[in-house]
């Protein structure tokens, strides 16, 4: 009779902490995968706070390339809506297209001399790849959620959480812009 | 992989400061006794809770400025100015990708191709380059640098690894001090006086002498090589790119001479061994290089 108490109580221990740990685990990988997103949003805004400086600084040399400062407008102006994938989707574009408007300095030597310009190409080129890493990093979180979430044991705590989804880019975007000249 | 394979090695590197951090405290605790009682057997009953005192503000100490004590030893000046943009981009990219914060950083006015990180845990860590590397390394060399320092960073290693420069150092003052102590203690009073007590401490005190900077010196080196390994692994996952850390070693390989001229006792922070070419292999703290860029390019 007391064996079978004792044992009755290992097995709710086992369960209970089972229970716990898993739901803690689950809970720690949740919010990395949040806080990976914090690090993409951080550098979604730098770059729409430092895109309008660069078009300023190209047009005191290229007022006239009307066209390309439309495309880059409008590819910022969905940096900041919409959902994760969309707004990371309007990050590849933007780079796209400010990959075409770095181009045109190769005509302008004195836009590509100047200080200033050195300085937002590169602020820009910096914020660029540590999107880059920051996505990594995300996809990496989602991974390590989703294979916590769908294989067992973790699966029985999962209390009907849905795998979160992968930011992938647009195969478009993923070529790095040709230059020609 | 990724994001987690980092976990195991951060355990192992909480362990092993633990315990070199007690190691340490209890052999100096001993050393600072032996020390006492050969200059006069009465201060023994004084020295033990001094030596206690004494023992715990040092490791204290160690572990919360070992990382600045070595960066200033280095000459390391903070990364500050618009050239340096490119730099602090590279590290917070990388930091972004290992996902810990991003660590300060420094540059060692040096020729030499040469990087190293210190700090005692990834909230509180630096990274160093050497004004030489920046100016020969273009950017994708750079990052596969910077992000096998970022490993160091997220794996623990420098936590453990700036534990050891410090100690170490530590380890070869105390033995050239307890030796001198024994030498002036012993022609200045008859050792019969001591009895039994007197004589075993003495001879601790000798062995720890000379065995001491020994042990530290081969726990350096057996801990380092198998880290830097495991950096440049963790490195070429952070890139996803193995080439760029390999091109990187091969300049390294081909420019340095080996002549920073820094103690031996921080030799093994760095990620090309300081003190000698990268082609000599003997007695280094590193694995060699040509191993390393030859695993690099097999990934």
């Amino acid at each position: 009779m007391n064996g079978w108490l004792l044992g009755l109580a290992a097995v709710v221990v086992v369960v209970v902490w089972l229970f716990v740990s898993y739901y803690n685990r689950i809970r720690v990988l949740e919010n990395r995968v949040e806080e990976a997103w914090a690090q993409i949003d951080v550098q979604l805004q730098k770059r729409y706070d430092l895109v309008p400086n660069l078009v300023e600084t190209v047009k005191g040399y290229a007022s006239h390339e009307r066209e390309i400062f439309e495309k880059v407008s409008e590819a910022r102006s969905r940096l900041l809506e919409g959902s994760r994938q969309s707004r990371v989707a309007a990050d590849a574009e933007l780079s796209q297209v400010l990959g075409r408007l770095l181009a045109l300095a190769e005509a302008y030597p004195e836009l590509k001399a100047s200080e200033n310009f050195k300085l937002l190409q590169e602020q820009l080129e910096g914020i660029e790849s540590k999107i880059a890493y920051a996505r990594q990093y995300y996809n990496q979180a989602v991974l390590d959620y989703n294979n916590l979430i769908t294989t067992i044991p973790g699966a029985w705590f999962a209390g009907g959480r849905k795998k979160k989804e992968f930011l992938e880019i647009p195969d478009e975007a993923r070529t790095a812009p040709r230059v020609e000249f | 992989m990724g994001v987690r394979s980092f976990h195991d090695e951060q355990a192992r590197n909480k362990r092993d400061s633990l315990l070199l951090l007690i190691v340490v405290g209890v052999v100096l605790f001993a050393l600072i006794l032996s020390i006492s009682y050969l200059w006069d057997p009465a201060s023994v009953y004084i020295m033990v809770p001094l030596a206690a005192l004494i023992t715990a503000g040092y490791t204290w100490g160690n572990y919360m400025f070992g990382d600045r004590i070595i960066l200033s030893y280095m000459k390391a000046r903070p990364a500050e100015g618009p050239q340096f943009t490119y730099l602090h981009n590279t590290v917070e990219g990388l930091a972004i990708a290992a996902g810990i914060p991003k660590p300060k950083v420094y540059v060692v006015p040096s020729e030499e191709l040469n990087a190293f990180a210190t700090g005692r845990d990834p909230e509180h860590a630096s990274i160093a380059v050497t004004t030489g590397l920046l100016r020969r390394l273009d950017r994708l060399e750079l990052e596969g640098v910077v992000a096998h320092e970022i490993s160091h960073i997220a794996n623990r290693d420098v936590q453990f690894m700036t534990l050891v420069a410090v100690l170490v150092g530590l380890a070869g003052i105390l033995s050239n001090w307890i030796l001198r102590s024994y030498w002036w203690g012993g022609s200045r009073r008859d050792r019969d006086e001591r009895g039994n007590l007197g004589l075993i401490l003495v001879v601790v005190g000798m062995v720890l002498a000379v065995v001491a900077p020994l042990v530290t010196r081969l726990v350096q080196m057996a801990v380092s090589r198998r880290r830097e390994f495991l950096a440049d692994a963790y490195a070429a996952e952070l890139t996803r790119y193995p080439d760029g850390l390999a091109d990187a070693l091969e300049k390294m390989a081909a420019l340095n001479r080996g002549n920073m001229k820094v103690s031996e006792t921080v030799s093994h922070l760095f990620i090309s061994d300081p003190n000698r070419s990268p082609l000599d292999a003997l007695f280094s703290t590193h694995p060699p290089i040509e191993e390393r860029i030859k695993r690099l390019r097999e990934m």
